[in-house]
């Protein structure tokens, strides 16, 4: 089923209140929906609801072997299929240009960007390392799937505890989670996403569009920084042409944004640390 | 005796039940169900416009997509998914409804065993949340035969299904339930519909019909709360008309 386009009136409405200088959920132009974050009861599973977007991301682990070129490497692995739970537009097996763009951006805002530490992976190098596996289940799409997602990747992993494990010799034991304390996941920096829509031949810009502001955008871009005021990936696949004066000022917005999101996640973290 | 989670008392005992109905803003019905731990997310899309190649004449065509919490779906998710659909399919009244798809997607949240069982009373549940006119309601429960004490244990966790000799699970409809107002009569005159039992491993045939019996008195309570769940959200929708 493909999702039906707006109607006349609704984009019409839409791009009126814009020029207005309204959104119609009632948001300022820069700002994100509301952000909840529930952790389940085991370690690295996340649900997080970017206003009425929903995802929920587990992050698993298994003892694989290396590469043989890379003796010292973990795995990072993404799962980012979109389920038909999301939208009925989504079909099972077949990748729709959308799922690609999104586990493309999430593949560079988590793995390339080096957040976490592959090599802090490795148990005995050339023969057993951890192998980190990330699902991320998309459960309601209304708009903004790339942020959401990013934003429960990088919490799950920040979430999740490992097995501890000792090595003897050759001898190789891993630990239950009742015989020692699992260990937290070495991560190196924090990456958020920050997804900005244009319209009105580029001169409006808006963050976290709606599943209707999608529909109707002219273009976007996702900006993924750190805290560190570090850009990690910078994604604008089409949509009409922009000035670079208008980058820079995304990446300006962006870098307020990600500072609000990180302490949020790092709140949560703490809030359910208390609670264990 | 305590059982292996700690929270329970007693061999028959199923775990907390909880239930939320209308979660999603893009399916037309949805639902959450829970025994405990294991959790289970049903979205239900339908009656809509079906493939031409999936389209029936007579019915609607009925679609289900099971997907796990962990990889990518394998053998055991078509499995459910098949396990799901058969029996759903006599239950929705498609005839109404010819030539649409009902699309009905299960996704695991957390899983501590039962997970068939819950995935059913999830998917009841948004089936009813999408307004499905349907025949009947069903019920799930799973219960195994532990290997050591050949004790018979209702709804079982994950770490109690590996000490299972044999795991079984039964779907029952509600047309046979056994109401409090209901005579000592009626009561044996009822006659049990079982719409889906799976039993793995090995077990006798006693075994079997006292598991099905155990499991046909605890969907009683399963129907209960269904009835409740659904009382309350509709209670709830009449007071915001009002209002």
């Amino acid at each position: 089923m493909r999702d039906a386009d707006p109607s006349t009136n609704e984009r019409e409405f839409l791009l009126a209140a814009l020029k207005d200088g309204a959104r119609i959920d009632g948001r300022k132009f820069y700002d994100f929906r509301t952000l909840r974050l529930t952790f389940g009861a085991e370690y690295g599973a996340v649900e997080v609801q970017l206003g009425n977007t929903r995802v929920l991301a587990k992050v698993s682990c298994e003892v694989i072997r290396p590469y043989t070129d890379k003796p010292t490497e973990g795995f990072l692995m993404f799962n980012t299929e979109l389920s038909p739970m999301a939208s009925a537009a989504f079909e099972v097996g077949r990748q729709t240009d959308e799922e690609v763009l999104v586990s493309r951006l999430i593949e560079k805002a988590m793995r390339r960007s080096r957040a976490l530490d592959t090599e802090g992976l490795c148990i005995v190098a050339g023969e057993k390392v951890w192998s980190i596996r990330v699902d991320i289940h998309f459960l309601d799409h209304d708009g903004n799937l790339v942020d959401a997602a990013c934003i429960a990747a990088i919490t799950a992993l920040l979430h999740f505890r490992r097995p501890d494990v000792t090595v003897v010799g050759e001898d190789v034991t891993i630990h239950t989670l009742e015989q020692r304390n699992p260990v937290p996941l070495s991560i190196h920096h924090i990456p958020i996403c920050t997804t900005f829509a244009f319209f009105n031949n580029g001169e409006r810009m808006i963050v976290d569009p709606s599943f209707l502001e999608e529909q109707v955008k002219e273009g976007d871009m996702t900006v993924t920084l750190n805290v560190h005021k570090e850009v990690c990936a910078l994604s604008k696949a089409g949509g009409i042409p922009m000035e670079i004066d208008q980058i820079l000022q995304c990446t300006k917005i962006a870098v307020v944004k990600v500072a609000e999101i990180t302490a949020q996640i790092q709140a949560a973290l703490e809030a359910d640390a208390k609670k264990r | 005796m305590s059982r292996l989670d700690r929270t329970r008392t007693s061999a028959h005992q199923l775990r907390p039940f909880f239930s939320s109905q209308n979660l999603l803003n893009r399916a037309d019905g949805s639902a959450q169900f829970d025994f405990g731990e294991s959790s289970v997310m049903c979205s239900v899309v339908g009656p809509a416009e079906v493939k031409l190649r999936d389209e029936k004449l007579d019915r609607a065509t009925i679609e289900v997509v099971v997907r796990p919490l962990v990889g990518l779906p394998g053998i055991k998710d078509k499995a459910r998914e098949q396990a799901l659909r058969e029996t759903l399919e006599p239950l929705v009244l498609s005839g109404l409804h010819p030539r649409t798809g009902i699309q009905i997607v299960v996704q695991t949240m957390k899983d501590d065993g039962s997970i068939l069982a819950t995935a059913f009373n999830a998917t009841i549940l948004a089936l009813l949340d999408a307004g499905i006119p349907l025949k009947s309601i069903l019920g799930a429960v799973t219960c195994i035969v532990d290997a050591e004490t050949n004790q018979i244990l209702l709804d079982p966790t994950t770490q109690e299904l590996a000490n299972a000799k044999s795991t079984h699970t039964f779907v029952f409809d509600n047309k046979s339930s056994i109401t409090s107002d209901s005579t000592q009569e009626d009561k044996e005159a009822v006659e049990v519909s079982t719409l889906y039992s799976d039993s793995t491993g090995l077990f006798s045939e006693e075994e079997y019909f006292e598991c099905a019996q155990i499991c046909y008195k605890a969907v009683q309570a399963v129907h209960g709360f269904i009835r409740t769940a659904v009382q309350k959200k509709l209670e709830k929708e009449q007071q915001q008309i009002h209002s």
